[in-house]
């Protein structure tokens, strides 16, 4: 809500300076924002009158007044169409500080100018304005412009749904008379008495807890008084320069309680504030017909709709230039009927906000005397001819019994009983030391604990202390934060960096990979196209982050991502915590002069995978990824206790295309981190490396190079020699295909390194170990020796 | 040559010895340079077949006695620590060194592994919740009423999915439903963070996102007080600011917690004395976490007596903590993920 300064300021009787005001505001749980100083920003302009205008010798549009400040009479050169003889208008003469500057005197096309006429907007007043201002006529002349534009501030307040209760000017001096000490004004408007038109109010529903309706007739003057329209313009409201619909805002921002007037003519004999039937349509002061259902609450006569109640007046009984006889609504609705209301119609209005909050059910009487009032200042002859004031049952007040002890014990603090019963006395007057009653206006106090924030927002939240007798807790081990962090360890030693994406993709990222929408989990309301669907794999996020990066300039991309997919299953959520990692381009960044440039290739990201899952023992890494998106041949599947945990390999390069990415070649690993999180030990007897003994005597190292057919895997040959006895490892050192052997064979050398505990192989040994093995190969794969 | 020709000699061996063994203690060098074959001390004895018997006998005698010395300082000193040969290359050390790239979490998960570290000296424990989520878990029972206004304070996605209450699932907007699934888990006294991802429908800009990430902070025990909560919240902002940072408590509204609180530190950059700092925008105070003491409806909600049970809740966004931390003004940032920038994290 914005407030303006001035107008709060209006209801205390000792007002704080502005600053103090703000850091008030902001201790009692406000928070103030986007401050802005408004009146007149010149210092030495006056009041003066305009005696005398000519035109201007060499000019046709400039003229020449002559104004007199009550005791002297300046020329001035004036180039606004508006001016005029007779009017009072601020005179800004040489030495005046205006525009950030000092005014000089100037001759203008030949003729001596001794100031200038000012606008509203040259002095600080407005943003826009046109032409020169022009005072009230009754003005007295020399004035310092300041004393009739006092400097002002305007500010938007933060109020949130607890503190609705303050969404006005009066009601917030209230607040900050009860919290800061500040002695509210009391409030004097006259009574009126009514006559006895024939006019019924009824409440068919419980939506509807107060209506107040008053009729006056015979109204002439629909002016809006200048103070109603230039408050509403300083808090941004636009007057509408009818008082009949202006003074329903002004009353909303001094006393927070919305209100309406109807053109009395087009209400036919009563109000009934009633359910709407289904089908029932109205159209609305925003000129758009809406069809309403049962449960929004509608204001009608006794033939249609007149307004959709809490929420906007309808079009046909609202006020308009020939209106003279009205209708004053000043009612009270039950929030959620408001709120249900607004939602279903999709309309936001102040009204309609304050509902949804709560209105004091109390605010009735004094509004609708000050609603009185204001017309009743412009059209003294207007009749007041018919007041009703129907309850649909009356507000209880809520007691709460004080225990003192239960609110320290909720602040940790010890503040004496006396203490308290003074702050709950300055909310209820009539408070007895145990049994607090809650105003009518504070539907936010509920229980004891609303108490508790009271006394700690009188005394302010200094009164806590930080201390504490917290009994010591052990914490838990999070295997995810301890797996996660140790993959971060381990990966960056690849040089890879984590990177962090949205979760929410487009259809067409998902459709792209091969997955079927109908699996992935989609937004009722979307921000936008490109962020409708919950992704359903990290790959997505991670091809667009190798775009990103592609086409700015770097060539070494290694990113990996912590991140949940996300499954419709049978129409209900399912997530699944995963790792993934994507590699293209080079394998170092940075050109090195010592070494060539080297791609990544399945066997990098291979090296990377066994790195990573290398505290996994029961891990295997076996056979061919079956992921759509992914070449089958370059491809390998990771098992973890028999169960598929993840995959890696090469990108199919049609993903490249269909993302975008200018690369070459894309590498993708992803693994089931909450199955692997799920067998991963944390406590540290199950973390810590366990050594192999080492022989103290030296090893037997062979080299052995063969040729076998094509048709064998790498992985088979190993399996049948590794288990060689006392074979202390097995290092694959050469792979060759090509001329220098027959077509269709490869040729595997093998280092073996032998190592016994008790002693030193001799070459004999050796030797026969080696045997052993040429037998093995060529038993079973026909190995012929190189 | 003369005898006191040959001595002048013998004495300027004498002398290259000892300055040998200062400058360069290389003994193999100092055995061969005066006693090796083509040694200046071999040389030098062999002229003694020139001179006379008597003066043959003498000068060797003053000889050997050199040689003598020269071999018991080799012998002595053979296996002592004297210092190293030099050895000498032509290369030039100026080239540069490898760069290497070890920057590699991400400064979001710096930030929070550095907050969870924080919390777990207190005691706290990590729970994680789901990011779809009931509308129970994430408003109803976190004492949001269904058709209340202060579910407008945090603008939802929805799911297209319904649960078995016929709501849609909503991607949930705090990590406040974690404190719901944990005390209907757990028995009290608990004392839990539950960090992660949260979404709100609102436009991307510098200070917003649809995505974020938010640490949720709650204890649930007999007496729990809103002085324990400042202790903790103290504790905590002044592990990761410094002793110097100074926490200000002022009212706020969050609908399950009462009373509420909103925390502010004191500006970890111009300390509160720069009237343009960019950080504060001049305030001195910047707004770090929301916290208060958990409503009696919620206890209620996860079957807990309010009048037995006490709670406190905080909460904060990871990303504020991070742009701080590392000096990031614009939110989008954190989420393009451009290596030129997470490499330099590290």
């Amino acid at each position: 809500m914005k407030v303006l300064y001035s107008w709060l300021c209006e209801y205390l009787n000792n007002p704080p300076d502005f600053d103090s005001l703000i850091s008030n505001l902001t201790k009692i749980g406000f928070s103030v924002d986007d401050v802005k100083k408004i009146g007149v920003d010149a210092e030495g302009v006056i009041t003066a009158k305009v005696l005398k205008k000519e035109k201007h010798p060499n000019a046709d549009k400039l003229s020449l007044c002559e104004v007199s400040d009550g005791s002297n009479a300046y020329t001035v050169v004036c180039g606004a169409k508006n001016v005029d003889a007779g009017q009072v208008v601020p005179l800004a003469l040489a030495g005046a500080k205006i525009g950030g500057g000092v005014l000089k005197k100037a001759k203008i096309r030949g003729v001596e100018s001794n100031g200038m006429i000012c606008s509203a907007q040259e002095l600080g007043l407005e943003e826009n304005s046109e032409g020169i201002m022009v005072l009230d006529p009754k003005t007295p002349l020399g004035l310092d412009i300041k004393k009739i534009y006092n400097p002002d501030y305007v500010f938007e307040l933060e109020i949130t749904p607890n503190l609705a209760y303050c969404l006005s000017h009066y009601s917030l001096a209230r607040e900050l008379s009860i919290f800061c000490g500040y002695d509210l004004k009391e409030i004097k408007i006259p009574d009126f008495t009514a006559g006895k038109d024939n006019f019924e109010i009824k409440i068919e529903t419980d939506n509807c807890l107060r209506y107040c309706g008053i009729i006056i007739r015979n109204i002439k003057n629909t002016q809006t008084p200048d103070f109603i329209s230039q408050r509403l313009k300083k808090i941004g409201v636009n007057p509408k320069n009818n008082i009949l619909i202006d003074v329903s805002n002004y009353v909303m921002f001094e006393f927070g309680q919305p209100t309406h007037c109807f053109d009395l003519n087009n209400v036919e004999r009563g109000i009934i504030v009633r359910n709407a039937r289904a089908g029932e349509k109205i159209k609305a002061l925003d000129s758009n017909e809406y069809e309403l259902k049962e449960d929004v609450t509608v204001i009608a006569d006794l033939k249609k709709p007149l307004a959709v109640a809490g929420v906007i007046g309808g079009y046909y009984s609202s006020i308009n230039e020939k209106t003279s006889d009205i209708l004053i609504e000043i009612a009270n609705f039950k929030p959620s009927a408001v709120r249900k209301s607004s939602k279903y119609l999709n309309i936001k209005t102040d009204s309609s906000y304050r509902f949804e909050r709560g209105v004091d059910f109390n605010l009735v009487e004094i509004v609708s005397k000050r609603m009185v009032e204001i017309i009743k200042s412009s059209n003294p002859d207007c009749l007041i001819s018919f007041y009703g004031d129907v309850k649909r049952a009356d507000k209880e007040t809520k007691i709460i019994d004080i225990d003192a002890d239960k609110i320290n014990s909720i602040l940790g603090t010890k503040i004496s009983r006396e203490e308290m019963t003074k702050v709950f006395k300055k909310i209820d007057e009539s408070f007895d030391g145990i049994k607090f009653k809650v105003p009518s206006y504070r539907s936010d106090i509920e229980s004891i604990w609303d108490l508790a924030e009271e006394v700690a927002r009188y005394l302010g939240y200094e009164i806590i202390e930080s201390k504490t007798d917290m009994k010591v807790m052990k914490s838990n081990t999070d295997p995810y934060l301890v797996l996660k962090n140790r993959f971060l360890q381990k990966i960056s030693v690849f040089g890879f960096n984590e990177a962090l994406n949205y979760d929410l993709v487009s259809e067409k990222d998902i459709t792209n990979l091969g997955f079927d929408i109908k699996n992935s989990i989609k937004l009722a309301n979307p921000l936008s196209k490109e962020f409708e669907f919950l992704r359903p794999s990290l790959l997505v996020s991670l091809l667009k982050n190798l775009r990103y990066n592609l086409n700015r300039g770097i060539k070494s991309l290694k990113i990996c991502e912590f991140g949940t997919v996300f499954e419709n299953r049978a129409g209900k959520p399912y997530e699944n915590r995963r790792f993934a990692g994507i590699i293209s381009g080079i394998k170092d960044e940075w050109e090195y002069w010592k070494e060539k440039e080297e791609s990544m290739d399945y066997f990098y990201l291979k090296t990377v995978v066994n790195h990573l899952l290398s505290d996994f023992e029961s891990l295997k890494i076996n056979g061919k990824s079956e992921e759509k998106y992914m070449v089958e041949d370059v491809s390998s599947e990771v098992f973890l206790n028999g169960k598929k945990t993840g995959f890696f390999g090469m990108l199919n390069p049609e993903i490249n295309k269909l993302f975008d990415v200018k690369a070459d070649k894309i590498f993708y690993f992803d693994f089931d981190f909450d199955t692997l999180c799920s067998s991963y030990k944390t406590d540290f007897a199950s973390m810590a490396k366990k050594p192999k003994s080492v022989s103290q005597f030296q090893y037997g190292i062979r080299d052995l190079s063969f040729i076998v057919d094509k048709k064998y895997a790498y992985r088979d040959i190993y399996e049948s020699i590794s288990k060689t006895k006392d074979l202390l490892d097995l290092r694959l050192i050469d792979v060759y295909e090509g001329e220098r052997i027959e077509k269709g064979k490869k040729s595997f050398t093998f280092r073996f390194i032998f190592s016994s505990m008790e002693k030193t192989f001799t070459d004999e040994e050796l030797n026969k170990k080696i045997e052993e093995v040429i037998k093995v190969l060529s038993d079973s794969f026909g190995a012929k020796l190189r | 040559m003369n005898v006191s020709e040959w001595l002048e000699e013998l004495s300027k061996i004498e002398e290259r010895f000892v300055s040998a063994v200062k400058e360069n203690p290389d003994f193999d060098n100092i055995f061969e340079s005066f006693l090796g074959k083509k040694g200046e001390l071999t040389l030098l004895l062999r002229k003694l077949g020139e001179f006379s018997p008597d003066d043959k006998k003498l000068l060797g005698r003053k000889g050997n006695e050199l040689k003598e010395k020269i071999v018991k300082f080799l012998e002595e000193n053979k296996n002592k620590f004297g210092g190293f040969k030099k050895y000498s290359f032509d290369i030039d050390v100026t080239l540069p060194p490898k760069k290497l790239n070890l920057s590699c979490a991400h400064p979001l998960t710096v930030t929070l592994n550095r907050i969870i570290e924080s919390f777990e000296k207190l005691g706290f424990s990590v729970e994680w919740g789901p990011l779809v989520e009931k509308d129970y878990y994430n408003f109803e029972a976190l004492n949001f009423p269904p058709d209340h206004p202060a579910r407008d304070m945090q603008d939802t996605f929805y799911t297209e999915l319904k649960d078995e209450k016929d709501k849609n699932y909503l991607l949930r907007t705090h990590t406040s439903p974690v404190q719901i699934r944990s005390m209907l888990k757990y028995k009290p006294p608990m004392r839990i963070i539950s960090p992660g991802k949260v979404f709100r429908s609102e436009a991307v800009d510098a200070t917003h996102s649809f995505v974020f990430n938010q640490i949720e902070g709650f204890y649930v025990d007999k007496n729990v007080s809103m002085s324990d909560l400042k202790w903790t919240l103290e504790s905590f902002i002044k592990d990761l600011f410094g002793q110097k940072a100074d926490l200000k408590f002022s009212p706020s509204y969050f609908p399950f917690v009462e009373p509420g609180a909103q925390v502010e530190v004191s500006c970890v950059f111009c300390g509160g004395k720069d009237q343009n700092c960019r950080v504060c925008k001049g305030r001195g105070w910047l707004e770090m976490l929301g916290a208060g003491m958990i409503h009696p409806k919620v206890l209620e909600n996860c079957g807990y007596d309010p009048n037995v049970f006490s709670g406190f809740a905080f909460g904060a966004g990871i990303e504020r903590f991070t742009m701080l931390l590392f000096g990031i003004d614009d939110l989008r940032v954190l989420y393009e993920n451009d290596l030129r920038i997470l490499r330099q994290i590290y």
